[in-house]
């Protein structure tokens, strides 16, 4: 059960790995926080059905007053804006470190580091006039540049098997949508960094031109055009691998 | 004045107004708000569309929040 207001100690899910981490600096990690750990849904990172909404004007204003409410430690603006966050670093994670052993469990890990990073950093955080979200995304890009640096991928078994039944989409749809994330990954893996990283923040973590460029230091039209580009380059090489 | 920096290059204030930049920025942000595009999706378009189905799917059973 969560408590809050009170002093706990934060561990991440090792608890339920039995063998050595290949990322110890998430095995080591434990993050005393005061209570205040966002009180966020677990494992869904967006609903289908009313899929992802891009940032408007008025919440990037409203993001930033409740930034500046956690700043000031106001414990119901940090769960709030954490909730807030949370998802676009899950999938930005996910979208950068891919599956190991067929799970997110790594990219899952480091997003819940890039969260505890910036639960610590809010107290120090000083509003340079660019949004919140640049702040997040880079911590984000050097944690996720962190966990690529040490990681010697391998398996990652847990002590017990899921009991429940998977409402999950059937083995079949499950296998194409692994193959063909896998491929996009192996596509965008083989564009220059700074396109990736545009494309990862555009894509998959949902952030409109705006906030994208806020958090790659572009205006917005330098945005739509370097994604025009990026995207020409995936169909390009797509191409190339049809026609081989 | 004008909104736009006169010494920015006409070819640069061009690139960002031509129309294929728009309909790419449109197909992103379709794929952005997980909606579908309103066309038939190339096949770079439809890779995108499965990673970000494959990174948005709910974990089965393990739990990704902090244990207390």
């Amino acid at each position: 059960m969560r408590k809050r207001g009170c002093v706990r100690l934060i561990t991440l899910r090792y608890r339920r790995v039995n063998v050595t981490n290949p990322y110890p600096f998430t095995m080591t990690t434990c993050a005393i926080v005061a209570g205040i750990m966002p009180n966020v849904t677990e494992g869904c990172v967006a609903d289908a059905k009313t899929g992802v909404r891009l940032a408007t004007r008025s919440d990037e204003s409203d993001l930033r007053d409740l930034t500046s409410l956690a700043v000031q430690g106001d414990r119901t603006a940090i769960e709030t804006l954490l909730g807030q966050l949370r998802p676009m670093v899950v999938r930005y994670c996910r979208a950068r470190l891919g599956r190991v052993s067929g799970h997110y469990h790594i990219a899952d890990d480091v997003a819940q580091e890039v969260c505890i990073a910036v639960l610590a950093a809010l107290p120090r955080y000083r509003d340079m006039g660019r949004p919140f979200a640049s702040f997040v995304f880079g911590i984000a890009s050097h944690k996720v540049a962190d966990a690529l640096r040490s990681s010697v991928r391998s398996a990652v078994p847990t002590q017990d098997l899921p009991d429940g039944p998977d409402q999950g989409p059937g083995p079949e749809e499950t296998v194409v949508r692994y193959i063909e994330a896998a491929h996009a990954r192996e596509l965008l893996s083989r564009l220059p960094e700074n396109q990736r990283e545009l494309i990862i923040l555009r894509v998959v973590s949902g952030l409109s031109a705006e906030e994208t460029g806020n958090v790659l230091g572009m205006s917005p039209g330098a945005v739509r055009v370097a994604q025009h580009r990026a995207l020409a380059r995936l169909r390009a090489m797509a191409d190339m691998e049809s026609i081989a | 004045m004008t909104a736009v920096h006169p010494a920015r290059s006409l070819r640069k204030r061009g690139a960002e107004t031509d129309p294929r930049v728009l309909s790419t920025d449109a197909i992103i942000d379709a794929l952005a708000r997980r909606e579908a595009t309103g066309e038939q999706d190339d096949a770079v378009v439809s890779l995108l569309r499965a990673l970000t189905e494959d990174v948005d799917q709910r974990l089965s059973s393990v739990s990704i929040t902090p244990s207390t």
